[in-house]
């Protein structure tokens, strides 16, 4: 008896839920199962983030052929034409001392303060030649890339603006996508005639920096 | 040493602070498709980079960046890498269309709306080191904007230029042209001279070129120049000057 009774209503309830869930689950059929939460764009040249330019400062010790060697400073702009060759524009500055002539003969100045102050301009072509990895633990790497660089600028030391040619190498280390630190070696060449002579001076450059792509 | 760590520590909370700055989040987001067999990872932005991952077809990746000619790019688990554009141009985006990047090639050259280059050479037996900007007003014709400086062992010279160039052929991969143009030139005569005597003067000039695609969005360009300085004296100076550079276009 308990069971006919439970058979008569537990039918129609059984009957009820299915048919609510079957018109349920029609009416989510309609929307799909994941909302997506972006919206569909078409990508583009402009969607994607390039970074072709660097921008970066750097410090390092400049040696002033007769000049004796001088804190250097400056800083660079490059493009990245392709992932070989890049351009690049730097400016440096850095302060003449003295002569083994003038101290040793005490009193005597081949040059004025003002005339001391170095600076220089370049504009040069660079090419990756070995691009690596450096391998910090197991799990983690930096990108690297060892190149040769050369080009021409203008040096404006002892009372005249010279033409400067300017060649060496470079080592970088990519800390992020973004952000890399330079350790670089240049030789400048121009033509002087402070001391006498017309001569070229040869100097050499170390230095190394951090830099930023955008 | 020390200061090279420590300057290594002080930028790792950079890295966050700058996703921040710049707003990596709630932008829209590239994602691609792969429709090829496979699709090659590099360890990073070039060639010389070994190949460590592979995309399978139908996966969907995120584009993160792109570094000249290559992208990269994230995986649904996370994973990031570097794809050549040429490879993420065989893929889909969301819509269903092919992805629109193009490597520059001859045929970009051709079509180039501005260009702007750096340029060495000699101008009257002096060291010139020259830049430009051009602008396309037509597929023949383009206006210039040039500074230069002139190094010599007795003075040095600025000058600016601006010049009209045409170019009968912009198809060829070899394109000769054809300038005209007007400008400014300073002189400073070097210090150690007896009269150093500064002066400036309008000057003109004519020359012709060529420009020589090599690849991708650069080509070389070379040039001489034959210039006329408008002096107050009786009798005008003359200078040639050739060039030699290399150019890039977009």
């Amino acid at each position: 008896m308990e069971n006919r009774t439970k058979h008569l209503f537990l039918k129609p309830l059984c009957l009820a839920a299915g048919l609510c869930t079957a018109a349920a689950g029609q009416a989510q059929e309609d929307r799909p199962l994941i909302e997506p939460d972006v919206t569909p764009v078409p990508v583009t040249e402009a969607l994607i983030d390039t970074e072709n330019f660097e921008i970066g400062a750097f410090v390092g010790v400049l040696n002033i052929e007769d000049f004796e060697s001088s804190l250097l400073y400056g800083g660079k702009l490059t493009y990245h034409l392709s992932e070989s060759f890049f351009f690049e524009a730097g400016v440096g500055f850095a302060e003449g001392g003295e002569t083994s002539f003038e101290k040793l003969a005490g009193d005597v100045e081949v040059l004025t303060d003002s005339e001391r102050d170095y600076s220089y301009y370049n504009i040069n072509l660079g090419y990756n030649v070995l691009p690596g990895e450096a391998f910090l633990t197991e799990n983690y790497a930096f990108n690297t890339n060892f190149y040769l660089i050369a080009g021409a600028g203008a040096t404006e030391f002892a009372g005249d603006t010279r033409f400067t040619l300017n060649a060496g190498a470079g080592y970088q280390v990519l800390l992020t996508d973004s952000v890399s630190v330079h350790f670089g070696v240049r030789q400048h060449f121009y033509d002087i005639d402070v001391l006498g002579e017309e001569k070229t001076s040869v100097n050499t450059e170390v230095s190394t920096g951090l830099s930023v792509f955008f | 040493m020390p200061i090279a760590i420590l300057m290594i520590l002080l930028l790792l909370p950079a890295q966050s602070w700058a996703g921040g700055l710049w707003g990596s989040e709630g932008q829209d987001v590239a994602r691609v498709q792969v429709t090829e067999a496979y699709l090659s990872w590099r360890t990073g932005p070039a060639s010389g980079y070994p190949v460590f991952h592979t995309s399978e077809k139908g996966e969907w990746l995120t584009i993160l960046q792109r570094k000249t000619n290559w992208i990269k790019v994230m995986d649904s688990r996370g994973r990031e890498g570097w794809v050549s554009v040429a490879d993420l141009a065989q893929t889909v985006d969301v819509t269903g269309e092919t992805v629109s990047l193009q490597v520059p090639d001859l045929d970009s050259f051709g079509k180039r709306r501005a260009e702007a280059g750096l340029m060495m050479g000699e101008f009257d037996g002096a060291a010139v080191m020259a830049g430009y900007g051009g602008l396309w007003l037509t597929r023949n014709l383009s206006a210039e904007l040039w500074g230069s400086q002139i190094l010599g062992s007795a003075s040095e010279i600025r000058m600016v230029n601006g010049n009209l160039v045409h170019q009968p052929f912009p198809d060829w991969r070899i394109s000769p042209f054809f300038t005209l143009g007007i400008g400014h030139i300073w002189v400073e005569p070097k210090a150690s001279l007896a009269q150093p005597e500064e002066r400036d003067n309008s000057i003109g000039h004519a020359g012709l070129g060529i420009r020589a695609y090599i690849t991708d969005r650069y080509f070389i360009r070379a040039e001489v120049k034959d210039y006329k300085v408008f002096t107050t004296r009786s009798t005008n100076e003359e200078a040639t000057e050739w060039k030699i550079g290399l150019s890039i276009f977009f």
